[in-house]
C-alpha cells in the first residue's frame, strides 16, 4: 500500500466570491459553504468564522477539529462515514496544511467538549492555536441531548466533516507544495536488511467507553466498542479510516485532525528502515468492563508476539478507568516479551498529590507523560468569544463547573475563567505533539 | 530488620512506639509500646502496674503471631 | 519584612541533652540557638523559637501539636522552619509531625531538612518540604543554607522549579511542565523506545513507585509447640558490651544467652544495660525487661502459651543505622534463627 499525501500550505484564509485555493490563499464562498452545512436539516443555525494564531479569541464549546482533504481518485475522505466504504491509505490524497476546520457549538456544550484560546496566555494549552482555523459555529434541533452532559454531537460533527470535504475539493487538480510518501512492504516480503532491524508495532487505544452507539471513535464507520483489537496499516489511520468520537474528556481526546496527522505514527515512519522495522498498527480500544479490557490486552499481546514485534509504542486516548487498559496492555506486552513505551497523560489532582494513573505496575517502566488532566488554569477574559462562554460553567464540561466552594464559577463576570486542563481541546496532545511533561514539585 | 525476618517466612511482630515508622519500614504485624525509652514499663508507675502492662502487651504480640492478616495491621491493646 | 518562626528540639534549643528529651513545648519571642543562624541568612525576621523535647513529641504527639498550634494562634508568620534534624529519627519525626500540623493549620510554607536515612523523610516528605541533610550537626550551616535559599525564593515570589532542580525530597506531587526546549512527546517516545530496544539507559517520565512491602508470613497455628525469639533494636547488651556494638549507626549485632534466667538483671547488678545513644538510658538500665521482655516471655513459657523462649536474644542499635545495614544484620540474624528452628519473633524497638 502506498499513500501519497499532497500537502498545500495554507498561508491565509478569507471569505470571497468563490471557494478556491491559489498560492497559499484559501478563499471561501460563505454562502455556498453554509449550504453544505445546512444539508442536514437538524442544523438550525450556522455561521462561519476565520481565526488565526494570535487572535484574542476564545472558542468554546469546541467539539471537533478536522483537516480538509481530497481524494484524487475520488471517494469519501472518511470511508464508511461520509460515504461508501473503500480502502484508505493507498492512493493520493491532497491535504490543506497549517489549518483546520473547528466545530463549535453555538450554545450547548458537554463533558466531552473543550476550549481553545487563539492568543494570549491560554494559547499554549492546545495545538490548534498554532493553526489558522475555519470555525463552524452552529446550533441543532437535537433537543434530546441539549441539556445532557454526554452529547453525541452528531449533526455538528457530520456537518464539520461535510464542510471539510467541501473545502478540500478546492485542491482538485492542483499541484501540491510537497508530497509525503508513506509506504511499507508487506511484512513477510520485506528486505533482509529491514527485517533484521528491531520490529515495532504502534498500539492505539481509541476511546470506546460508551455502550450506546453514537459516542465512540469509529473505525471505517464501525463503533470501536464493538471491535476486538485488529491489525491495521498505518496509512489507513493517516488517511481517514479513524474518526474521533464524542465522549472523551477533552484534554485526553484525539480529534479527527489528530487521527489524520498522528505524530507518533509519522515519527515511527521516519525511523523505518533505519533503526526499526515498523510492522504496523494494532488498533485496540478502551471498553469499560474488566473482562473486555483483559480480552483486548490479550489480543494485543498475542498479535504483537505473532507478528514478531520486538517493541511497541502504546498510546491511550483517555484517563481514569482506561488507565487500567493502558497498564494492562503494557504488562501483557511485556509478559509476551515485547518491550514497551507508553504515551499518555496523568491525573494527579489539583494539588498534584493523587496517584497519576489509576492502575500502576512496575513492568510499565518506560512512560512518556504528556500533561495533567487536573491542572488548574486561570485565564484572563478574551476580546471575542466564539460559541458561548457560559457553557464552560453551565454545561458540565469536564474541566469546568458552575459552583466550587473555593473557586466559585468557572466563568467570572468579567469573562475571566478558571478551569481544569481537562477541558483544553485535545490539550494533552497524546497523539504526539505535546511539549509538556510531568515533574515532581 | 523486620522485613528480612519476615521475608524468610518467619512471622514477626514489631513492638514499637512510632507505629507510622514501623509501617513505613514495612512491618506487617505491629503492637504499640508506651514510649521510646521505656517501651514496656513506665518507671513512674508501680512495679505491679509495669508488669501487668508488659505481660498484657507481650501477650497481644504473641496472639498477633497466630492471627491471619491481609494487610499491615496494628493490634489493639487494653492496658 | 516577612516573619519566620523556627522549631528546634531540646538540644539545638539549648535546653540540654538526652536527659531533658522530655522537655515540654515552649515558645520564646527571640532567636534561640540554631534559630540565630536562620535569622542571619533569611530574607525575613525570625521572631520566635519553639523548643520541644524529642521524647515529649514521641510519646505525646497530639498534646505537643495542640500546644504548639496554640502558641502560634495569635502570631503572624509567613514561613516556618523545623530542624535540621540530620539523622536523628525522633527529631525528624518531631519536625515532620509539628511541621505538617503547622502547614495544615496555617497554610504557610514549612521547610525542614533531614538526612535521607532519617525515617522522618519517608513519613513526612509529602506534607512539608524536606531538604536532604547531613548526618550530623557538622553540616548545620550547609543544611540551614539550603533551607533558607529555598525559603527566600518563596518569600520573594520567585518562580519555583521542579523538585529535582530545587533539591528537596520528592513529595509525590506532580504537575505538568512545559519543556523549555519544547521537545514533543513523539520525539521523547522514540528516543525512549530506541534506548530501551538497544538496552541503553533511559528515564521514564512517570517512575512507578516501588511497592516496598514484604509478603505477610503465615500465622503460627499452635504457639505452644514452637520456639519464639526476642530481637531488639533497643541496644540491650551485657554490661561489658562484648561485641562492641556501636551506640549509633550500628553495623554489628550480638546474641546473648538467657536460657538460665527468668528475667534480665540490670546494670546495677552488672548484668545488662543499654548502649543505644538515641534515648534516655535510665529506664532501660534500671530494668532491661522494659525493652527486652524476657520476664514476660518466661512466664508465658511457664504457663504453656509458647513452647519455648529461644535461648538467645538478638540485639543491635537502631539509631542512625542505615536501612542497608539494618537489612544486612536482619539477614544474618534470620539465618541463625532458621538454622536453629525458631519459628516466630517478637522485635522490640525504641
Amino acid at each position: 500500500m502506498k499513500l501519497e499525501l499532497g500537502n498545500f500550505h495554507v498561508e491565509d484564509i478569507e471569505f470571497g466570491n468563490e471557494t478556491t485555493f491559489n498560492d497559499g490563499l484559501l478563499t471561501i464562498d460563505k454562502e455556498e459553504a453554509l449550504e453544505v452545512v445546512y444539508k442536514d436539516e437538524h442544523i438550525t443555525e450556522a455561521d462561519l468564522k476565520i481565526v488565526k494564531p494570535g487572535d484574542m479569541v476564545r472558542l468554546v464549546p469546541v467539539k471537533e477539529a478536522i483537516e480538509p482533504r481530497y481524494r484524487e481518485e475520488g471517494g469519501p475522505v472518511f470511508p464508511g462515514v461520509t460515504g461508501d466504504l473503500m480502502q484508505a491509505g493507498d492512493g493520493r490524497t491532497l491535504a490543506m496544511k497549517d489549518m483546520s476546520v473547528l466545530v463549535v457549538g453555538k450554545h450547548w456544550g458537554g463533558f466531552q467538549d473543550g476550549l481553545i484560546d487563539m492568543g494570549g496566555e491560554g494559547a499554549k494549552y492546545t495545538y490548534f492555536s498554532q493553526l489558522k482555523n475555519v470555525v463552524l459555529v452552529a446550533d441543532t434541533d437535537e433537543d434530546f441531548e441539549k441539556h445532557e452532559q454526554q452529547k453525541k454531537n452528531r449533526a455538528l460533527r457530520w456537518a464539520g466533516m461535510r464542510l471539510s470535504e467541501y473545502l478540500g475539493k478546492a485542491l482538485k487538480d492542483k499541484e501540491p507544495d510537497e508530497v509525503e510518501t508513506y509506504t511499507l512492504d508487506p511484512i513477510t516480503k520485506r528486505s533482509e536488511e529491514v527485517s533484521e532491524l528491531p520490529s515495532v508495532v504502534m498500539v492505539m487505544q481509541p476511546q470506546s467507553q460508551m455502550e450506546e452507539p453514537g459516542y465512540n471513535d469509529l473505525n471505517y464507520g464501525w463503533d470501536t466498542n464493538n471491535m476486538l483489537p485488529t491489525f491495521m496499516h498505518p496509512n489507513e489511520v493517516l488517511d481517514g479510516a479513524m474518526i474521533s468520537g464524542s465522549f472523551m474528556p477533552c484534554s485526553s481526546k484525539w480529534s479527527t485532525y489528530d487521527m489524520q496527522n498522528f505524530p507518533l505514527i509519522r515519527r515511527l515512519y521516519e525511523e523505518h528502515g533505519e533503526t526499526i522495522n515498523f510492522i504496523g498498527v494494532i488498533m485496540s480500544n478502551l471498553n469499560v468492563a474488566m473482562e473486555q479490557k483483559e480480552r483486548s490486552a490479550q489480543f494485543v499481546a498475542q498479535m504483537a508476539k505473532s507478528l514478531g514485534a520486538d517493541a511497541a509504542l502504546v498510546a491511550e486516548e483517555g484517563y481514569g478507568n482506561p488507565d487500567a487498559d493502558y497498564i494492562g496492555c503494557l504488562v501483557a506486552l511485556e509478559d509476551a516479551g515485547v518491550k514497551t513505551v507508553g504515551v499518555s497523560n496523568e491525573a494527579t489532582g489539583r494539588d498534584g498529590g493523587s496517584q497519576p494513573l489509576v492502575s500502576l505496575d512496575p513492568k510499565a517502566d518506560a512512560l512518556v507523560s504528556t500533561g495533567n488532566v487536573s491542572e488548574l488554569i486561570k485565564l484572563p477574559p478574551m476580546d471575542t468569544v466564539i460559541g458561548e462562554l457560559e457553557a464552560l460553567a453551565r454545561d458540565g464540561l469536564s474541566g469546568g463547573w458552575d459552583d466550587d466552594e473555593v473557586l466559585g464559577s468557572s466563568v467570572k463576570k468579567d469573562g475571566s475563567i478558571v478551569m481544569e486542563n481537562n477541558s483544553m481541546f485535545c490539550g494533552d496532545q497524546i497523539a504526539g505533539w505535546s511539549t509538556k511533561t510531568m515533574k515532581e514539585y | 530488620m523486620v522485613k528480612e525476618i519476615e521475608r524468610a517466612g518467619i512471622p514477626v511482630v514489631q513492638m514499637a512506639n512510632l507505629i507510622p515508622v514501623a509501617k513505613t519500614v514495612g512491618a506487617n504485624r505491629m503492637v504499640p509500646t508506651i514510649s521510646i525509652p521505656y517501651p514496656l514499663g513506665d518507671p513512674s508507675t508501680s512495679e505491679e502496674e509495669q508488669w501487668k502492662l508488659r505481660y498484657h502487651r507481650v501477650g497481644v504480640a504473641l496472639d498477633a503471631l497466630t492471627t491471619d492478616i491481609e494487610e499491615q495491621t496494628v493490634f489493639d491493646v487494653e492496658i | 519584612m516577612s516573619k519566620a518562626i523556627v522549631y528546634l528540639n531540646q538540644f539545638f534549643g539549648q535546653i540540654g541533652g538526652e536527659d531533658v528529651a522530655d522537655h515540654e513545648p515552649e515558645i520564646r519571642d527571640k532567636k534561640v540557638g540554631a534559630a540565630m543562624l536562620y535569622d542571619q541568612l533569611l530574607d525575613a525576621d525570625v521572631t520566635h523559637t519553639i523548643i520541644c523535647g524529642d521524647n515529649f513529641v514521641g510519646s505525646k504527639e497530639e498534646e505537643a501539636i495542640d500546644r504548639i498550634l496554640g502558641f502560634l494562634e495569635d502570631k503572624e508568620f509567613d514561613i516556618f522552619f523545623a530542624g535540621p534534624a540530620f539523622q536523628a529519627g525522633r527529631y525528624g519525626n518531631a519536625c515532620g509531625a509539628i511541621g505538617k500540623a503547622v502547614k495544615e493549620e496555617f497554610d504557610v510554607p514549612v521547610i525542614s531538612s533531614m538526612n535521607e536515612e532519617n525515617p522522618g523523610v519517608d513519613m513526612y516528605k509529602k506534607d512539608i518540604y524536606i531538604f536532604p541533610g547531613g548526618q550530623s550537626a557538622a553540616k548545620m550551616k550547609d543544611d540551614v543554607t539550603k533551607m533558607v535559599e529555598f525559603g527566600n525564593k518563596i518569600l520573594n515570589g520567585e518562580k519555583l522549579l521542579p523538585a529535582e532542580e530545587e533539591g528537596y525530597f520528592i513529595r509525590g506531587i506532580r504537575h505538568q511542565y512545559f519543556l523549555p526546549d519544547e521537545t514533543p512527546a513523539y520525539e521523547r517516545a522514540i528516543d525512549m523506545l530506541l534506548k530501551k530496544i538497544n538496552n541503553e539507559e533511559y528515564v521514564s517520565e512517570l517512575p512507578i513507585p516501588e511497592l516496598d512491602t514484604v509478603k505477610i508470613a503465615d500465622p503460627i497455628e499452635d504457639l505452644s509447640k514452637i520456639t519464639v525469639a526476642l530481637v531488639t533494636s533497643g541496644g540491650i547488651v551485657p554490661i561489658d558490651n562484648p561485641d562492641r556494638i556501636q551506640s549509633a549507626s550500628a553495623t554489628r549485632w550480638g546474641k546473648y544467652y538467657i536460657d538460665d534466667v527468668d528475667q534480665l538483671q540490670n546494670r546495677r547488678q552488672e548484668a545488662f544495660k543499654t548502649i543505644h545513644a538515641g534515648y534516655d538510658p535510665a529506664a532501660a538500665d534500671t530494668d532491661p525487661n522494659r525493652v527486652v521482655p524476657v520476664d514476660a516471655m518466661r512466664k508465658y513459657e511457664e504457663v504453656g502459651k509458647i513452647g519455648k523462649l529461644y535461648k538467645y536474644f538478638y540485639s543491635t542499635v537502631g539509631t542512625g543505622t542505615t536501612q542497608g545495614e539494618a537489612a544486612r544484620m536482619g539477614q544474618e540474624i534470620t539465618e541463625e534463627l532458621l538454622e536453629d528452628g525458631v519459628q516466630a519473633v517478637i522485635l522490640t524497638s525504641t
